[in-house]
């Protein structure tokens, strides 16, 4: 069973439909690639995951039950971390407020202040400065962390690695291995199949708001010409 | 010393309506022109407290509770059904709650003026470096200090006040992170309700209740929170201690120039500094 699901999904903005009867299922312990090329629908099927882009057709599953009309921080509260593309760090909070926020609706469960340290040294290193003073990479840790202080069921990651030195990437990547190792399910939006290729479990490929192509890691090797063509400009 | 005196008083007075003023913005994005009919309801249910029970201290209690839950009760309401709007309609939304508080306080109170007594503690001038001082003055500068640093303490250092400053900057991530960003929205103005009835009470022993006098201050408010930069409650601490002294001084020294020099200030600010006298980059609540 599925812990989040879309089904048939369909969302506009204004008269532009920028999701078309898409569906996509992320199960336990899971991680799931969506790759797609700029403007295929990929942010967009995150912010329909977590009630950002309301659903005008289709239903939205988690852990099992319908939770289609629920609002963004209803489904933040039953479960849904979402990390999105511009990190949305707060500038007019610190890098310690930023996570102490995450902890405000007190979600417990694996993930304290303690374990994303661990995970990201610079995080309580560089604690009392406002938010908006980190680097790109850092400002990516920090939303990382921020989203797993709300103890997630599931971990949605628009992009991670965009625009970020290779050096910084290897240790995202490495990072996200260690937090799906703990057993937490993540639903991977990439442009390319750099990072997907080494972690996915299983891959969706997006365009125009419709899901064209899915299966596992193993399925997109052999079919790897077809999906190159998807995704590419 | 007693320009000093007065103007401090004058200062936090200003303070309180223009933090709440400035927060409602920064949350809400609404320019709250009721405000200083809030801060009218605050004195004249101070004064129905005082007549009832006898004491000052109840009323200054009663009054802000009773204003920031009928804030609250505005905002489920009414205010929260124009936020997707244009700001014309805030705008004159708030400007209609003027217009009912107004009628209402007309029908409960009547039209003549009201007084409330000096409470006994501090009825007695005290002598200050060879002034004398009405103590009451005095009471009014600790009061506002201590609600002044209440409240910073609140945004500052506090788990509601990370949530206050995250939902204004970005309601979204906000609510991605679980935070019921309407009720924020409600409590916000709430307190905003609340500090505006404070700063009534407060004022309601030293002058005469009458309906106008929440239209005179909150003109004053509107020109420390410009001052200060529109959201910006560090600034408006440093707007309001502007204001108060320059207006406690004009008053003693150069009365006829009171307003002129206010309006200078504001003016000079919009020319010089559009964003504020204080404002720093990126710092906003
Ligand atoms: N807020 C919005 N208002 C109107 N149209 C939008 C909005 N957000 C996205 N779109 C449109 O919807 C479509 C899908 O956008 P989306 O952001 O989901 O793409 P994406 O796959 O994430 O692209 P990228 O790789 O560039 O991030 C695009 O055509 C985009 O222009
Ligand atoms: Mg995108």
């Amino acid at each position: 069973m599925s812990i989040l699901a879309l089904e048939e999904a369909d969302v506009f903005y204004g008269k532009a439909q920028a999701l078309q009867r898409a569906s996509i299922a992320v199960g336990q312990g899971e991680i799931v690639s969506l790759i797609g090329r700029n403007g295929a629908g990929k942010s967009t099927t995150l912010k329909a995951a977590i009630g950002l882009a309301p659903l005008r057709a289709g239903r939205r599953v988690l852990g099992g039950q319908d939770v289609t009309g629920l609002k963004p921080s209803q489904l933040a509260r039953r479960g849904i971390a979402f990390v999105p593309e511009d990190r949305r760090i707060f500038a007019n909070l610190s890098v310690h407020e930023n996570l102490v926020l995450a902890q405000v609706m007190d979600r417990r469960g694996p993930w304290t202040m303690d374990r994303v340290w661990r995970l990201f040294p610079v995080l309580k290193d560089r604690g009392a400065q406002p938010g908006n003073t980190l680097s790109g990479g850092e400002q990516q840790m920090l939303a990382i962390a921020r989203g797993l202080l709300t103890n997630p069921a599931v971990l949605l990651l628009d992009e991670p690695t965009e625009g970020l030195a290779p050096l910084v990437v290897e240790q995202l990547t490495e990072a996200m291995r260690t937090i799906n190792a703990e057993g937490m399910a993540i639903l991977l939006v990439e442009q390319n199949l750099r990072v997907p290729m080494k972690l996915a479990h299983r891959q969706y490929v997006i365009d125009h708001g419709a899901m064209l192509w899915s299966g596992t890691t193993a399925d997109l090797l052999a079919d790897r010409a077809r999906v190159e063509a998807l995704i590419s400009i | 010393m007693s320009i000093l005196i007065i103007g401090l008083s004058l200062s936090f007075l200003l303070f309180l309506l223009a933090a709440g003023l400035t927060l409602i913005f920064g949350m809400l994005g609404v320019i709250n022109f009721a405000h200083g009919a809030l801060y009218m309801l605050g004195a004249y249910i101070c004064y129905q407290v005082v007549t009832m029970t006898g004491s000052f201290w109840i009323g200054l209690l009663v009054a802000p509770l009773v204003v920031a839950l009928l804030g609250a009760l505005m905002e489920m309401t009414a205010l929260r059904r124009v936020y997707d709007r244009d700001h014309i309609y805030q705008l004159l939304l708030t400007f209609g709650f003027i217009l009912v508080i107004d009628e209402l306080t007309k029908v409960i109170w009547g039209l003549d003026y009201k007084q409330v007594p000096t409470p006994a503690l501090f009825a007695q001038p005290v002598e200050l470096f060879g002034s004398m001082i009405p103590s009451y003055r005095l009471f009014v500068i600790g009061f506002g200090a201590a609600v002044s640093l209440a409240l910073f303490l609140l945004l500052d250092r506090s788990k509601w006040g990370i949530v206050i400053r995250a939902a204004s900057a970005d309601a979204d991530m906000a609510q991605a992170l679980g935070i019921d960003v309407s009720r924020v929205r409600t409590a916000v103005f709430a307190l905003g309700a609340g500090l505006a009835a404070i700063g009534g009470a407060v004022t309601a022993p030293l002058v005469p209740i009458e309906l106008g006098m929440g239209f005179s201050i909150i003109i004053d408010c509107f020109i420390v929170v410009i001052i200060g930069g529109l959201g910006n409650i560090r600034g408006a601490i440093l707007a309001s201690l502007l204001i108060g002294m320059a207006r406690a001084a004009g008053y003693t020294y150069a009365t006829e120039w009171v307003e002129l020099i206010t309006f200078a200030l504001l003016i000079g600010t919009l020319m010089f500094r559009p964003a504020g006298l204080f404002s720093v980059k990126g710092r906003t609540a």
